[in-house]
C-alpha cells in the first residue's frame, strides 16, 4: 500500500484534519487569530479533558464506558487542596487523590468485570455516589488558592518555552499511555475485548481481569487530573467536574475512539479534545454567540458517529457467490 | 465397529475417540461415535445433519465433556472442557464461521495473547514477520498489516490455521471449511490442507460434498444419528458406498406421505435475484403442493425464503401470491396477504425465548385478538391452547417460558404461530432440525395434512430422506442457482445429491 | 421467565410502602397534605418523562437527550412568547420542540442506524445547545399568572396539585398501552428479540421511532410542566434530569438488557424516590444523601437480577444432572 493511501487509512487523520481546518479557517476569517496567546489558551484549556480523555479510552475500547470520571476528578481537586490544608504535605496528598481514583475506578471495575454489570448503568451510579459523598466531604466549602500546594499553583500558572506545564503534563501522559497501549500485551487485550468479546474469551484472554485493570487504570489516571483541574483553576468546589464525562466522552468519540470498541488511540482522543477546545475557541473569534457552543459540539459528535458508521459499513465481506 | 485399515503413517493413531456419547437434556447428540486420527493424514468426517459430527467437534475444541468413552491425545488422556486446553494440547479448530477480530491487524489476530517480545514489549516487526513466514507457509501471499476487518471468509480461514500452527497444533479441524467458498478458493484451501498434511498434522474435514473428499482426503469416516457408521481408506471406497453409508434408513416407510391433487398457482417466484446471494431464480408452487428446496448448507436457499417473505430485500425479479404482487421488504405485508415463514434458526429468528408459550404462539394474529384497541390476554392464552392441542404440544403451563421446552415443542410452538394466520403459503426453513423422531413425523403429518387442505407449502431442508419423503417436487439450489427441477418419481439420493455437489455420480 | 422481575415490581411497591412508612416516623411533617402536594409536584417531571423512558429501555434502546429535550421546549416557549406568541400558543410549541428532537433522534437511530446510547449523548449537547441559542443569557419570567398558578397551585377543594392530572392521565394511558393493547407486546418483542420480531412481521424500525418520538413529546409535556412550576422558561434548567429518570426506570425493574419490565413499577420508583427526596430534607439530612441512596438504587437494580440468575442457574443445573444421569436405552 503507497504511504498516502496508508495515511488516508489513518483513524486518527480526520480529527486531526478537522482541527488543522477549524484554526486555518478561522485565521483568514480573523487576522491574527492563531496567536501565541490563542496557543497557549488552547493547551491550557484542553489539558484536563485531554488527560480524562486518554483515560477513557482504555474503557471505550473495551466497549464499556465510565461516566464517574466527572465526579470522581472533582472530589479528587477537592481532596489535594483540603488535606495540604490540613498540612499533609504535597506527595500524601498527590496520593491520596490518585487513591481515591483508584478506589472508585477498582469498584466500577469489580462491578462490571466480575459481576459482569453493564458499565453505562454501574458509572452512571457511582457518577451519582461519588459526587453524593463528596459533596458531604466538602460541606460547601471551597477550595482558595492558598489552600493549592505552591507547586500545582506554580504549575498551573508557568510555562516552558511558552507552552503551559499542565499541556507538557498531558503531553507527557500521552506519549507514556500511546507507548503502553501499543506496546504491552495486556494492553493489545483490550481492543481485543472490544472488537469482538466472544473470540477474546475463546481465545483464552483473562477478560475479567482485564477489564477490571482498565477500570483502574482509568481511575488512576482521573486521580491525577485532579491534581490538573486545582492547577487550572487555582480553586476546587463540589462543583468541580460536573458535566466533564460527557465533554470527554465526546472528545474520544471525536477523535476516533468508536463507542463500537476495538479501535482508537489515546492519541485521537488528545487531539478530540484539542478540536473540541479549539472549536470553542474558534467560535470566540468569530464573534459568534458562546451559545452555539455546546450545539456544535453536539452537532460535531453526531456527524462523528455517523461518520464512523458510514466508514465501517463500506466494508463489506465475501458472500456465497463470491462477489465483494 | 472400525475397520483396521492400514494408516498412511503406519503409526498409532494422534488422536483417538472411542465410544463416546454426548447429551443434552433429552436429546442424546451422540450415541457411539469414535475416529481415529493419523498423522500426515487428511481425515473426512462425513454425516448429515444431525448426524452428531457438530457435537464431536466441540468435544475435540474443549466446548464440551462427553458423557462415557475415551479421548486420548498420544496415547494420554485427552483434557476436556476447555477451549484453552484444548488449544494448549495441541487440537485446534477451524469453523465455519472463524471467529476473528476485525479491527487487529491479521498479524496480531494470529497472535493475540502470546506476541513475539523484545525485552517485555511487544515487538511488532518481528510479529509482522513472523506472520509472513506462516502465511507464506501456507502459500497464501496476505498482508499481515491489513485489519481483519471485511477479509473473505476463505481468507479468515487462513488466518486461522496460521493460528493454529502458531499455537503448534498437531491436529487441525475444519468444519466445513468449502460450504461459503468459491471453486478457486476451495483449490487453494486444498493446497493449504495438503501442506498441512506434508508437515504431518492430522487434519480433519468436515464436508457434504463427496467430491471434495474423494479429491482431498485419505480416510473417511461417516456417523448417522450420533453413532459411527464405518471409517476407510477413501481409496477403498466409493461415492455411492459413502452416500449408502450416510443414509442408510428405508425413506418410504417414516414419512406419511399423503396424494393430493393440486390446484391453483399460489406462489410465482420469477427471476428472483440478489447480487451476492443468489441469481435468476424461478420456481411456482400450487395450492396442496410441497415443493422441497435441497441443496448444501450456504447454497442460498434460506437468503431466497426471507427475500420471498420480505424479511430481506431483493435487487431483480417478482413475487406473486395468487396472483398478486408481492411488495418487497414487507413482512407485514406478505402476512397480510397470506404468506408465512417458519425461519431457518429457531432460537434466533423464531421465538423470543424467555417469553411464555402463550406469547409466542399469538404473536402473529394480535389484531384478531384485540377489539379495538384492547387486547384479550384470555384470547392470547386461547389461541396458544387452541393450537397446542392441534400440534399435540407438550407443556406444563401455557404461561411457561418456551425455553423449558424440548426442541421439538419449541419447533411447534413456531408451527402454531404461524398456522394461527391461516396462510395460504406456508415456507418451512428446516422444520426438523434437532428434533426427536417422534416428533419429526408428526410435523411431517401435519404439513402434509395442511397440503390436503389446500395449502401451499414450500420446504427448505438439508435432510434428504425428509425432502426425498415429503416432496411432490424437488428444486435443488447450488452457489445461488437453482440447477435441477425433479419430479417426486425421479428424485433420488444420488440425483439430488449430485444436484447439490456438483459431482457427476448417477443413481 | 419474568418471575422473579413480577416479584421485584410487587417489591418495588413494597418499598414504596416502606419508604412512606418510613418517612411518616421521621418526621412529623411528612405525613401532610402539604407534603403530599410537594411530592407530587416534585416528581411530576420524572415521572411523565419515565413513561417514555421506560417504552425506550424495554425495547432495548435508550434516550440521554431528555433533560435537554425538557429544556428544549422550555426555552421554545420563553422564546416564542418573548417574540408576542399569545402562551397558549407558545406552550403548543413547547410540546412540539419535544415531539420534533425526539423524531430527530428516532431518525438517527432508525434510519442512519447509529447506536442510541453515543448518539443521545450527542443530541443531548445539541438541544441543550439550542436551548442557549434561542434563549441567550436571559430567561424569560414573566409568564401569564393564570397559567403560573396551574403550575403551582392546587385544584380547588384539594391538596392535589393541578400537575396531578397530566400525570395521572398519561401514566393511565402509558399502562393501558403497554400492558394492554398490540403496540405493548410489540415494544416487548422488540426488547426481548428484534430479529424473531422483524421475522414475525413487527415494523421493528417504525415501533422505535414512534418510541422516541413519544419520549421527545413527554419530555415536552414535563417541559411545560417545568416552566408553568418555575415561572421561568430558562436555558439551564433541568439538568441531570436525566440521570434522576433512568434510575427510576431501572430501579422499577425495567431491565436494562431490554424485553422486561412493568409500568407499575416504575411509577412505584418514581414514587419512592420522591417520597426518599422529601423525608430527607424534612429530617435535614443533605441532599448529598439522595445522590447516595439513588446511585445505590440503581446499583442494586442491576445487581439483584444477576444475584437470581446465579442461584436459579445453579439450582438447574443441579436438577438436569440429576436428568442426563438417568441413562435410556438407544432411542432407535
Amino acid at each position: 500500500m503507497s504511504f498516502l493511501k496508508q495515511l488516508t487509512r489513518v483513524r486518527e487523520l480526520p480529527v486531526f484534519a478537522a482541527l488543522v481546518i477549524v484554526m486555518g479557517l478561522t485565521s483568514v476569517a480573523v487576522p491574527h487569530f492563531f496567536s501565541a496567546k490563542v496557543a497557549v489558551d488552547l493547551f491550557l484549556g484542553v489539558s484536563v479533558i485531554a488527560l480524562l480523555a486518554i483515560a477513557q479510552t482504555f474503557v471505550i475500547v473495551m466497549r464499556h464506558i465510565d461516566l464517574s470520571v466527572g465526579s470522581t476528578v472533582g472530589f479528587a481537586a477537592f481532596l489535594i487542596g483540603d488535606s495540604y490544608s490540613k498540612g499533609f504535605g504535597l506527595e500524601v496528598s498527590m496520593l491520596l487523590a490518585i487513591g481515591l481514583g483508584v478506589t472508585v475506578g477498582a469498584v466500577n471495575g469489580f462491578l462490571v468485570a466480575y459481576l459482569k454489570l453493564p458499565s453505562l448503568v454501574v458509572t452512571l451510579a457511582s457518577l451519582y455516589i461519588v459526587r453524593g459523598i463528596f459533596n458531604e466531604f466538602a460541606s460547601g466549602e471551597t477550595i482558595i488558592e492558598s489552600e493549592v500546594p505552591p507547586v500545582v499553583n506554580w504549575l498551573g500558572l508557568n510555562r516552558l518555552f511558552g507552552i503551559p506545564y499542565l499541556f507538557i503534563i498531558g503531553l507527557a501522559v500521552l506519549l507514556i499511555a500511546g507507548f503502553v497501549m501499543k506496546r504491552v500485551k495486556a494492553a493489545r487485550d483490550l481492543y481485543a475485548i472490544g472488537s469482538n468479546p466472544a473470540a477474546a474469551e475463546l481465545a483464552g484472554i483473562p477478560v475479567a481481569r482485564r477489564v477490571f485493570f482498565a477500570f483502574i487504570a482509568t481511575g488512576a489516571l482521573t486521580g491525577l487530573a485532579g491534581a490538573l483541574l486545582l492547577g487550572r483553576f487555582n480553586s476546587a468546589n463540589p462543583n468541580s467536574g460536573l458535566g466533564l464525562e460527557l465533554l470527554v466522552v465526546a472528545a474520544c468519540v471525536v477523535g476516533g475512539v468508536t463507542i463500537a470498541g476495538g479501535a482508537g488511540s489515546v492519541f485521537g482522543a488528545f487531539f478530540g479534545a484539542l478540536l473540541l477546545q479549539g472549536i470553542t475557541l474558534s467560535i470566540g473569534a468569530l464573534g459568534i454567540p458562546q451559545f452555539w457552543q455546546q450545539a456544535v459540539n453536539g452537532s460535531l459528535i453526531i456527524g462523528a458517529i455517523a461518520l464512523d458508521r458510514y466508514l465501517s459499513s463500506r466494508v463489506k465481506t465475501t458472500t456465497i457467490m463470491g462477489s465483494k | 465397529m472400525l475397520q483396521s485399515s492400514s494408516s498412511t503413517s503406519g503409526n498409532e493413531p494422534i488422536l483417538r475417540v472411542a465410544h463416546v456419547s454426548k447429551a443434552f437434556g433429552g436429546v442424546r447428540a451422540l450415541v457411539d461415535a469414535s475416529i481415529d486420527l493419523y498423522a500426515g493424514e487428511i481425515h473426512a468426517l462425513l454425516g448429515e445433519n444431525g448426524a452428531g459430527k457438530s457435537t464431536l467437534l466441540k468435544a475435540l475444541a474443549g466446548v464440551h465433556q462427553v458423557d462415557s468413552g475415551e479421548i486420548t491425545l498420544n496415547g494420554v488422556e485427552f483434557v476436556q472442557g476447555s477451549t484453552r486446553l484444548a488449544i494448549e494440547q495441541g487440537v485446534a479448530v477451524i469453523y465455519q464461521e472463524p471467529n476473528l477480530f476485525p479491527d487487529l491487524t491479521l498479524a496480531e489476530n494470529v497472535f493475540i495473547g502470546r506476541q513475539p517480545t523484545k525485552g517485555k514489549f511487544v515487538d511488532w516487526e518481528n510479529m509482522q514477520s513472523e506472520a509472513k513466514k506462516l502465511f507464506d507457509g501456507l502459500g497464501i501471499p496476505l498482508n499481515p498489516l491489513a485489519k481483519a476487518r471485511g477479509l473473505s471468509i476463505a481468507d479468515q480461514q487462513i488466518v486461522e490455521i496460521a493460528k493454529a500452527l502458531s499455537t503448534h497444533a498437531q491436529v487441525i479441524v475444519m468444519d466445513e471449511p468449502t460450504a461459503a467458498l468459491s471453486a478457486k478458493e476451495v483449490e487453494r484451501l486444498f493446497e493449504v490442507a495438503r501442506r498441512l498434511q506434508a508437515q504431518n498434522q492430522a487434519v480433519v474435514f468436515v464436508s457434504h460434498r463427496l467430491d471434495e473428499v474423494f479429491a482431498l482426503c485419505q480416510r473417511m469416516t461417516v456417523m448417522r444419528d450420533g453413532a459411527t457408521v464405518g471409517s476407510k481408506m477413501i481409496a477403498d471406497t466409493s461415492e455411492a458406498e459413502v452416500i449408502q453409508m450416510m443414509v442408510g434408513r428405508e425413506v418410504s416407510e417414516l414419512f406419511p406421505k399423503i396424494d393430493v391433487e393440486t390446484g391453483e398457482s399460489v406462489l410465482k417466484v420469477s427471476n428472483l435475484s440478489s447480487a451476492g446471494s443468489f441469481e435468476g431464480i424461478s420456481f411456482e408452487v400450487k395450492s396442496g403442493e410441497i415443493l422441497g428446496v435441497a441443496g448444501l448448507v450456504g447454497s442460498g436457499r434460506s437468503e431466497i425464503m426471507r427475500a420471498i417473505f420480505g424479511v430481506d430485500g431483493y435487487d431483480r425479479g417478482t413475487v406473486h401470491l395468487a396472483g398478486k404482487a408481492v411488495p418487497k421488504k414487507n413482512p407485514a405485508k406478505s402476512m397480510a396477504m397470506g404468506m408465512a415463514l417458519v425461519p431457518e434458526d429457531r432460537r434466533q429468528q423464531g421465538l423470543f425465548m424467555p417469553s411464555s408459550i402463550a406469547r409466542n404462539a399469538s404473536i402473529t394474529v394480535l389484531k384478531r385478538l384485540s377489539s379495538g384497541l384492547v387486547l384479550s390476554r384470555k384470547k392470547e392464552e386461547h389461541t396458544a391452547k387452541t393450537w397446542g392441542e392441534v400440534l399435540q404440544l407438550k407443556f406444563a403451563k401455557i404461561a411457561d417460558s418456551v425455553d423449558k421446552l424440548s426442541g421439538g415443542n419449541q419447533q411447534k410452538v413456531v408451527l402454531a404461530k404461524w398456522l394461527a394466520t391461516n396462510p395460504n403459503l406456508l415456507i418451512v426453513d428446516e422444520p426438523t432440525r434437532g428434533i426427536d423422531v417422534g416428533t419429526k413425523s408428526e410435523v411431517h403429518r401435519l404439513l402434509s395434512q395442511k397440503a390436503k387442505e389446500g395449502m401451499a407449502i414450500v420446504m427448505v431442508s438439508s435432510e434428504l430422506p425428509e425432502v426425498l419423503g415429503m416432496s411432490d417436487r424437488v428444486i435443488v439450489m447450488r452457489e445461488g442457482r437453482m440447477v435441477a427441477h425433479f419430479e417426486r418419481n425421479d428424485a433420488t439420493p444420488s440425483a439430488v445429491i449430485a444436484a447439490a455437489t456438483g459431482s457427476g455420480v448417477k443413481a | 421467565m419474568s418471575k422473579f422481575h413480577l416479584t421485584w415490581d410487587k417489591g418495588v411497591g413494597l418499598f414504596l410502602v416502606f419508604t412512606i412508612l418510613l418517612g411518616t416516623f421521621s418526621s412529623e411533617y411528612f405525613a401532610t397534605t402539604s407534603n403530599l402536594t410537594f411530592i407530587i409536584r416534585d416528581v411530576a417531571e420524572i415521572a411523565i418523562i419515565a413513561l417514555g423512558m421506560a417504552y425506550l429501555i424495554i425495547a432495548g434502546e435508550i434516550d440521554l437527550s431528555v433533560a435537554s429535550m425538557l429544556s428544549l421546549s422550555s426555552a421554545t416557549i420563553g422564546f416564542l412568547y418573548r417574540a408576542d406568541i399569545p402562551f397558549e400558543a407558545a406552550l403548543v410549541g413547547g410540546l412540539i420542540a419535544g415531539l420534533l428532537a425526539g423524531l430527530f433522534n428516532g431518525f438517527l437511530v432508525t434510519v442512519l442506524g447509529l447506536p442510541s446510547l453515543a448518539v443521545t449523548i450527542a443530541t443531548l449537547a445539541l438541544y441543550r445547545g439550542m436551548c442557549w441559542i434561542l434563549l441567550g443569557n436571559k430567561p424569560v419570567n414573566q409568564l401569564p399568572q393564570e397559567w403560573v398558578n396551574l403550575g403551582y397551585s392546587q385544584i380547588p377543594g384539594t391538596f392535589l396539585p393541578w400537575t396531578v392530572i397530566p400525570v395521572v392521565i398519561l401514566s393511565a394511558a402509558a399502562w393501558f398501552v403497554l400492558h394492554g393493547t398490540r403496540f405493548g407486546r410489540w415494544v416487548f418483542a422488540i426488547g426481548v428479540n428484534a430479529q424473531a420480531a422483524e421475522f414475525s412481521g413487527i415494523p421493528v424500525k417504525r415501533v422505535k421511532l414512534a418510541l422516541f418520538a413519544f419520549t421527545g413529546l413527554m419530555s415536552g409535556v414535563a417541559g411545560v410542566i417545568y416552566t408553568l412550576r418555575f415561572a421561568s422558561a430558562s436555558p439551564d434548567g433541568a439538568v441531570g434530569y436525566e440521570l434522576g429518570v433512568i434510575a427510576a426506570v431501572l430501579f422499577g425493574g425495567v431491565s436494562i438488557a431490554g424485553g422486561i419490565g412493568t409500568l407499575w413499577g416504575v411509577i412505584a420508583a418514581v414514587l419512592s424516590l420522591g417520597v426518599i427526596r422529601s423525608a430527607l430534607q424534612l429530617i435535614d439530612f443533605s441532599a448529598n444523601a439522595l445522590l447516595v441512596v439513588s446511585g445505590s438504587l440503581l446499583l442494586i437494580s442491576v445487581i439483584a437480577p444477576q444475584v437470581t440468575d446465579y442461584v436459579r442457574g445453579q439450582r438447574q443445573k443441579a436438577s438436569t444432572t440429576k436428568r442426563t444421569n438417568t441413562k435410556e436405552g438407544v432411542q432407535q
